[in-house]
Parts: C-alpha cells; structure tokens; sequence
C-alpha cells in the first residue's frame, strides 16, 4: 500500500469515526412532550423471555405517557455492570440485578434501590397477595425493596417411556418410592440411562429438596448450619449413596448439563422449574411433570426460587416506575404471564382462575407455591455460604469424603461466614 | 485533568514547545520522543495506568461500590495470605501456566520445524494448525465442553461406539485440569507455531549448510544451531504465553466455573468471584496486585534465564 | 468425509516426493504426515461439529452424538437467531469498532514504538517497562474504575467511548518495537544527514519497510478485537450499540440452552473472521513469519 493510500484510508477511516460518534450522540433517547422513558435490565434469556417482554409490551400500550424499555443481557453482565452504574446514576429506571434474591441485600446496604410503595389500587403494589415467602425474602428492615420478578416452583419431570418400560404405573408419591424407582430406572446395559438427574453446581439447588425430603436441613433461623444433626446426616447420606453406589446420576452436573441429559434421553426423572417446559417438548421428550413427593414424615416440601425486580433510587421518575411495577403484579397481566410461560402467577389470590386451573402445567408449579421453601432465604453472605460451603460439600459427599466429616468441615465454614455464634 | 501521570510528569519536566520539535538539534530528542508518545501514552494512561492505581488503592481498603469504603491498611493482604482458597487458586494457576506454556513451547517449535518449507500442502496445514488461534476463548470454550459431555457429546459418543465407559472430563477432579490445559494448549498451538516459525527464518541458511558439510546430524544441527539462533524468538514466545496464561479465565470460566471442587479455580476465576458475585472490591483487587508481582517476577526471571540483553 | 481427504492428502505427497530416498527417510517422512493428519483432524473436528451441530434438531443431536454430520438439516437455529437480534445492525457496530480501533492502534501503536526504538531520552527504559506492565495487570481488576471514567466523560453507550480506550494496544507497542529494532540504522540516518524529521524517517522510512509487522499487529488487533465480549459489554447497555459476538452471549443462560441457537450464534460470529483469515492468511503468515522478531 503507498502512502497516500494509507493517508486516504486514514482520514476516511478517522471521518467515520467521528461523523459516527456525532449521530449517536444526536439519538440518544429524548424526553419528548412529556413521555416517560423507563429503561430495564433483564437477565431473562430463556424460554420465559416471552413472557417478560408481553407484560411490557402491553403496558407501554396501556400507558400513552410511559413507555419502557427492556433489555435483556446475561446474569453475569447484568452482575458486573450493575453496581457500578447505579452508584454513577447512569443504570437503569428498574432492573433485576441477579438470578438470586440475596444481592438484594448488597443494593439495601448501599441505598442503591427505592422501597416499595406498597397497598391496594392500580398505582401500589399490593404486597398483601403475593407469595408470602418472597415478599418476606425482599423485605428489609420492614420495607420491601424489590418484587419478585417471577416465582417458580420445582416439580419432578419423568420420562413417561422410561417408565412404562421398567414397568412403574405412576410417578413417586413418597420419598421411599422415588428412591426405589430412581435405583430401578437406573440402566446400565450397554445403553447408559440415570434415574435421576441431579446438578450441584451453576444452577438452581436440587439437593436441598432431597434434603428436606428426609427430614434434615442447611441453617436454622439464625443462620447456623444444622448439616451435621442426624436427620441431615441420614438423608445426606442415603443421597450420597444412591449416587455413588447405585450411579442414579451422573456426579458434579451443572443445571444445563443435568437438564441436557434429561432432554437427551438419558435419565428418567429431573427436579425442574417451568422454563424447561417448552425446551423438552421442542425436542421431542415424552415427558410428565408430577408434583415433589412426599417427604418421609408426610409433609409437602420443595424449592421456591425467585428472581427479583427492583427500582433505582437515582431514578428520576420512581412515581412512573412504581406503576409498572404494580401492573407487573396485577391479576390480568401475571394471569397471562402464567399462561404463556407455564409459571405459577406471584399472586395468592388466584387460586380459583378457571385458565389457569385448566392448564396442567401451571397446575401443578402453581398447586406446589404454599409448600414451597426457599434456598438460604435472608441469610448474610449467601452467596459465598453457596459457593463456599454448600457446593462443596455436595461435590465432595458424592465423590467419596465421609458425610460425617464434609459435614464437619462445612459447618465451620458456614458458621463461618454467617456469624453464628451458637 | 488529574489522570495523565507518566507523560504529564515527563512533559512538566521539560519546556515543550511543540511544533518545531523535529528541526531541534539532536540534543534535545526527548521532545519528538515526547511527540510520538502522546496518543499511545494519553490514552494508556487514562485507561489503563491510572485505574491500575485506582485499583491498587482499593487494595487497601474495604470498599463497598456505592457505600463507605475505610482504609484498612493491608488487612487484606493479611486476609489472602491466610486463605486457603487463594493458595489452592495460586497452585492452581502456577500448574496451569507451567504444564501450558512448556507443552506450547516444544510442541510448537517440533510443528515449526516439520513446516518449515513453502509447499502448498504445508501451507495449507500451518494455516489449519493456526486457525484455532483467531477463534474467541469463549466460543472454543462452550464447543469443547460441549464435544466432551460423557453423555451427549461427540467425544462421549465415541467412546460409547467403541463400548468404552463414559469419561467424566470436565466434572473428575483429577482430569478436569488437565483437560482445560489441553483445550488451552489445542487453542495456543497455532500461535506459537507461528512465532517460532518466524525465529527459525531468521536463522541464517549459511550456518546450516557449514553444519551439514561438516557432517552434523540432524539433531546435532538443532541441539548447536537452531535452538541458540531463536532464542530472542524463544524468549519473545514463552514470556507473551506466560504472561497470558497466568491471566487465563475466559476458558475455566465457561468450561468448568472452577470447579469441581476448586480443582480448576485459577487466580483470575477467583478475583472474578470475589469482585462481581461477592462484592469484595478490596480484597479482589490484593488478588491481582500478589498476580501482577508473580507475572513481574517470573518474566524477570525469564529473561534473566534466557540472558536478555537487547533492553538497554 | 471431509476429514478423511484432508488427512490423506499430506501422506500421499509425502510419499510421492520422498521416493528418491531410501526406506528409512520414507519411514520418517510417514510418520511426520501421519503426525500432522492426526493434529491436522483434532484442529478440525470442533470446528466441523459446531457447523453441523448448528443445523441439526435437538432430536438428532442428541440421538446420534457420535455422528458430525446431520440426518436432517433444519434452519431452525439461524431463524432464531435472525428474529431476535437486529442483526445488520450488530455486524456494522462489529466493523466500526474492530475496523476502527485497528486503525488507530496501527498510527499509535507504531509511533510510541518508533520512540521507543529509535530515539534516545531519559526514561526510556521505564516508559518501555510501563507499557510491558499493563499486559501484566488482568482487565477485570480496572473494570470498576474505567466504568467510572466512562461514565464522568459520558462515553457510555456511544462508539468513542467503545473505541478510543482501546485505540492503542501494549501489545502492538511491544511487537512494533522489537521488529523496528532489527531495521538496519544506518537507513535513517542516512535520511536524516538528508535533513529529514523524525516524522519523515517514521513516515517514509521505517512504515515502508515494516509491512509485515503492520500486517501481523493489524491482523492480531482486529481479531482480540472482533472477539472481545466483555469490553462491548460493560461500555454498552443498549442493544443498538452491542457488537455481533457479545449480543450472541445471550443464548446461553443459566439453564435451558437451545443448541442449535448457541452453535449457530458461535458459527455466525465466526464466519466473518474466518472469511477474513482465508483471504489475509498469505500476508498474515508471511508477515509474522518475515517479522525476524528479536
């Protein structure tokens, strides 16, 4: 290339450059003649992301003076970049920070997000009818600072071939059955199959339902861990055996490989929320989904898990943010929501909704809420008493360390970090 | 403007008046040095130097993005020195970086010297070894740990077919490192094939053919020719591999997220953890600064070993 | 089978041009293509899978995992993909900020190295170990503080603030540097006896002669560029200003991953770099292999 060349293709390169970043200066979003911008950040990239985008979409409708805007990036981003930008005030009006309800906490300390007006008409959110446990897991010091974006239950999808081959009428109805009938589905003549599908790590916690199924526990109310009681130690130690004696699952799974091998054909039962729904159907599973069973002292028991929506508190239109939020809560849109997206609605109120009874899928989510428990609720450093704590001991259990010492070792670790003191 | 310190330092000291830099008399050649420095220097400085030092601070302190941040003094740095997840990540990454780099560096000079020639045929296969390289950490990530699931991958097919067990390589706590090194190494091969290939075209043809007329081998001619006349390249390769691959994250990242059991938990994946999941700003920053001077340290080290003389 | 060709090419060539030799070379000879067919496949195979991978149903995925190649072909994952992403849009702001910050990286990278190499102040040695040190600090630990001077020179979500932070590279300085040390000094200054400036020697003495280093530090730059997911990300929020290979992120959440949208997001931020490496691949190995790095 000569040199004058490289000078033109300098300059032209430099123009560009330049006469582009004046045009997206020009379009950065205007207020025009009293219209509202909204901005909301959303990790929801799944197959409830139809949903999500509905309920905006009908809003921005309904509202001529408002209009929001979602944009939809992964948890990670969103976890990265989200701090930083509602310290500078330049984040967004609303956003739901993280997949996991504890961050909360982090934004609270820093006053980084606006309570919650809460009561009844079309303007507050009526706390009141939604899912008691979220409500109490989003609530500081008396104020709530978030919604629950979505509230999903986990249910055992089964695999009706599976089944009928090994000759199994019904899905469990007892923890004892579903014990037998995870060891019975559990092939391995040349053709590999797994009776259960279980994952430890990157995803939402199955262990703790087989926890709970059998009586034991991770902390009590004052965040001291309660893994080394014996109704823990049996029930850990009955899982831990099925999975390393009797190879029900594969060992150290992520949530999207144990959700690959169910969707693949490979294992007989998974302990799912809704979005896997539309995902397995797509690919051909001829799947049932059955309610948890029942723990070993009779009692209904799974996990809840919600991700939070909350509002900036440098926004500079929290009146107009603080509707949405309440016509994000309302009857009409989360009945539509649960339709769409098989997700039982966050309201308690709509438990005679002749739609949503009529759709078995929303069904049994939404039949399982009131049983429904929540992973680590309120606990300080929750995500380190996860990462830290509850994944290894899982990892290390199924993998040939004594229940007895991991637990050991555990509870320091999680007394530990949530300053208990006994 | 607060944050330009190594050039606003220099051009303070020095009374520049710009412009008529290059009729000055050869004296006085900081000024066109200052000149041809400016953009790079501004733009380092900004964005780079001065938030490394912003970052250095925060090593100090207790930081809570948005709330009081106190100066704790090196409490942090008492802190990871007592924690044993930072050791494990430490050995980790030292384990990860030594097993990479020395494999990349012999197996791609053994490739750099089986393709040396011009042929198409090994045109064409230098390229196929290189593409790998242009291809995003992330991408080779998810196929890799797609192609190794036990059991829906290509690799767990296989080994199905041919009626082996299932190999559980991203989820065993002893094959999970090595099999991240190998993704790493099948990822870097190219790139230093590539560079070493540049060394040995500078080594001049004539030494070669003394050797060969004096009779020597060929692993004679490698062992006194080839390897003393690429060693700047040598240097060059294993300080730019090292460098890189104690920072290594992107890969563990998607492939394992560390685990299992922290079995793959490099210094990078952790200081991730403890500033974005844990909020621990302060103390992920102590994280990289014990990185940076181990990254200071083995690159001097490496220089000494290869007696590096060419920065005066 | 694709595969198969390319890997007995080699050892049939092989074999044709050793056939002067004796038994022992052909042996040798064998082994070596033998050696390099099996690199050759492992250096392929992902790369084959991830395209085929992209046009299959979950269903055949996951039924024949053995298999590289379809039973049926289905577009599903590339219709997904064109649905939701304005996608025209992702692939110019990809363009403009690799192609861009290229260019600027190329002028600046070159003229703190032509300091560096070619003229002498005091200092020199440090400010070379400066730029040596910030390839040493990982980029996660300036995140937070760079977020904040983006935010004060309100550069977020707009193209300078996309690329100017990146317009020069530790990187390209270092390479710049080591190649313009082995050009021979007496060429400038023989240029400058001619009273030449050092902008002129720089101008036209050394960047002629570096072309190879130009290509491998234009080629490099632009790659780490156009693959770079997290840098897009943090500088943009709205999804008019993202790039083609951070926007194709959003197809792998936390737990349903629809395979065929995810191996076709990989295919398609691929393509392009893949297109340009076929056609600049002569100068790109030449450059780095004439570069003579010392």
């Amino acid at each position: 290339m000569n040199k004058r060349k490289l000078v033109a293709v300098i300059a032209v390169v430099g123009a560009a450059a330049l006469a582009l970043s004046a045009c997206s200066s020009g379009t950065t979003p205007t207020k025009s003649a009293g219209k509202v911008t909204l901005t909301m950040w959303t990790g929801f990239t799944g197959g409830d992301r139809p949903g999500y985008a509905q309920i905006v979409k009908d809003f921005n409708a309904s509202h001529p003076d408002i209009k929001v805007v979602q944009t939809v990036e992964s948890w990670d981003t969103i976890e990265q970049k989200l701090p930083t930008a509602w310290l500078t005030g330049s984040g967004p009006d609303i956003a739901a920070p993280s997949s996991d309800p504890n961050v909360i906490a982090n934004y609270v300390k820093t006053n980084s997000v606006l309570p919650i007006v809460t009561g009844s008409g079309t303007s507050k959110v009526n706390s009141a009818q939604l899912a008691p446990a979220a409500v109490k897991e989003l609530t500081y010091n008396g104020k709530l600072y978030a919604i629950p974006a979505n509230f999903a239950s986990l249910s055992l999808y089964y695999n009706k071939k599976m089944f009928a081959a090994a000759g199994i009428a019904n899905p469990p109805k007892t923890v004892a059955e579903f014990e037998a009938d995870a060891k019975k589905l559990t092939l391995n003549n040349g053709q590999t199959q797994y009776g259960l599908s279980l994952a430890d790590n990157q995803t939402i916690q199955m262990w703790p339902i087989l926890q709970w199924l059998t009586g034991g526990d991770i902390v009590n109310s004052k965040g001291c861990s309660v893994l080394s009681s014996s109704a823990s130690q049996a029930g850990l130690q009955t899982w831990a055996d099925l999975v390393q004696n009797d190879h029900i699952s594969p060992v150290g799974q992520t949530g999207a490989q144990a959700d690959s091998l169910f969707q693949a054909g490979k294992a007989a039962m998974e302990l799912n929320g809704p979005w896997a729904a539309p995902t397995y159907k797509a690919a051909g599973v001829d799947f049932g989904i059955a309610t948890v069973p029942l723990a070993s002292n009779g009692s209904k028991v799974t996990l809840g898990s919600i991700a939070p929506l909350a509002i900036s508190a440098k926004t500079k239109y929290p009146a107009q943010a603080q509707e949405f939020l309440a016509y994000y809560t309302s009857k009409a849109q989360q009945e539509k929501f649960s339709l769409t997206t098989g997700f039982p609605p966050l309201r308690t109120d709509m438990g005679d909704d002749a739609k949503l009874k009529a759709d078995p899928t929303v069904q049994v989510f939404n039949s399982q809420v009131p049983d429904a428990r929540l992973y680590l609720p309120q606990l300080t450093n929750a995500t380190e008493v996860d990462a830290n704590g509850y994944v290894p001991l899982i990892g290390e259990i199924t993998r040939g360390t004594s229940v007895a010492t991991a637990t050991a070792a555990t509870t320091t670790t999680i007394n530990g970090l949530t300053g208990c003191t006994k | 403007m607060t944050v330009s310190n190594p050039v606003g330092v220099r051009t303070a000291r020095t009374p520049t008046p710009s412009g008529d830099a290059s009729t000055r008399r050869p004296r006085r050649r900081w000024q066109p040095a200052v000149l041809f420095m400016v953009p790079s220097f501004l733009i380092l400085g900004t964005f780079v130097i001065y938030p490394i030092v912003q970052s250095l601070l925060f090593s100090f302190e207790n930081v809570t993005i948005g709330g009081p941040t106190t100066w704790i003094g090196f409490d942090n740095y008492v802190t990871l020195f007592k924690d044993s997840q930072f050791w494990n990540a430490l050995v980790v990454t030292l384990e990860f970086t030594v097993a990479s780099v020395a494999i990349l560096v012999i197996v791609g000079f053994i490739l750099a010297l089986l393709l040396q020639g011009e042929g198409i045929v090994t045109r064409v296969v230098r390229s196929i070894f290189f593409f790998p390289t242009i291809v995003s950490l992330v991408t080779i990530g998810l196929v890799w740990k797609f192609l190794l699931d036990p059991n829906i991958g290509f690799v767990g097919g296989i080994s199905d077919l041919l009626g082996l067990p299932p190999v559980a390589w991203l989820t065993s706590t002893s094959l999970a490192l090595p099999t991240v090194v190998f993704v790493n190494i099948w990822k870097n091969l190219g790139f230093a094939m590539i560079l070493l290939l540049a060394g040995l075209k500078g080594v001049p043809q004539e030494r070669y053919e003394a050797a060969r007329i004096d009779g020597a081998r060929t692993l004679q001619i490698v062992r006194y020719i080839t390897l003393p006349g690429i060693r700047p390249t040598m240097l060059f390769t294993t300080l730019i591999l090292t460098i890189q691959t104690l920072q290594v994250f992107d890969l563990v990242f998607v492939m394992t997220g560390g685990g299992p059991l922290f079995t793959t938990d490099t210094l990078v994946n952790l200081l991730y953890r403890d500033a974005f999941v844990n909020y621990q700003t302060g103390y992920a920053s102590a994280i990289s600064f014990v990185l940076f001077v181990i990254i200071v340290v083995i690159s001097a080290l490496q220089l000494r070993f290869f007696r590096y003389n060419d920065v005066d | 089978m694709s595969t198969n060709t390319i890997r007995t090419r080699p050892v049939v060539s092989a074999g044709s041009r050793s056939r002067a030799r004796d038994g022992f070379s052909v042996l040798r000879s064998s082994s070596k293509w033998i050696f390099l067919g099996i690199g050759v496949a492992a250096a392929l195979i992902p790369f084959i899978w991830m395209l085929s991978g992209s046009f299959r149903s979950e269903a055949d995925l996951f039924k024949n995992p053995a298999s590289l190649f379809p039973t049926s072909i289905t577009l599903h994952g590339y219709t997904g993909i064109w649905q939701q992403l304005p996608f025209l849009r992702l692939l110019a702001n990809s363009f403009i900020f690799a192609g861009v910050t290229t260019a600027a990286t190329l002028l600046f990278d070159s003229m703190c190295a032509y300091a560096l190499s070619r003229l002498h102040f005091r200092g020199r040695t440090v400010a070379f170990w400066l730029v040596l040190a910030t390839l040493m600090v990982p980029f996660q630990v300036t995140l937070i503080p760079v977020f904040i001077e983006l935010f004060h020179l309100g550069w977020l979500n707009t193209y300078q603030g996309l690329i100017i932070p990146r317009a020069t590279s530790a990187f390209g300085i270092f390479l710049f540097r080591q190649f313009f040390m082995s050009i021979p000094v007496e060429l400038d200054e023989a240029a400058r006896i001619d009273g030449a400036s050092h902008w002129r020697i720089y101008w036209q003495v050394i960047l002629p002669l570096s072309k190879p280093a130009i290509a491998t530090v234009a080629i490099l730059n632009f790659m780490n560029l156009w693959n770079d997911l997290l840098w897009p990300l943090v500088v943009t929020t709205s999804p008019n200003m993202l790039t083609l290979p951070a926007a194709l992120t959003l197809f792998g959440g936390q737990h349903i991953t629809d395979h065929a949208i995810l191996l076709a997001g990989a295919t398609i931020s691929l393509l392009p770099i893949a297109i340009g490496f076929f056609f600049a691949q002569k100068y790109f190995v030449a450059g780095v292999a004439t570069t003579g790095l010392k």
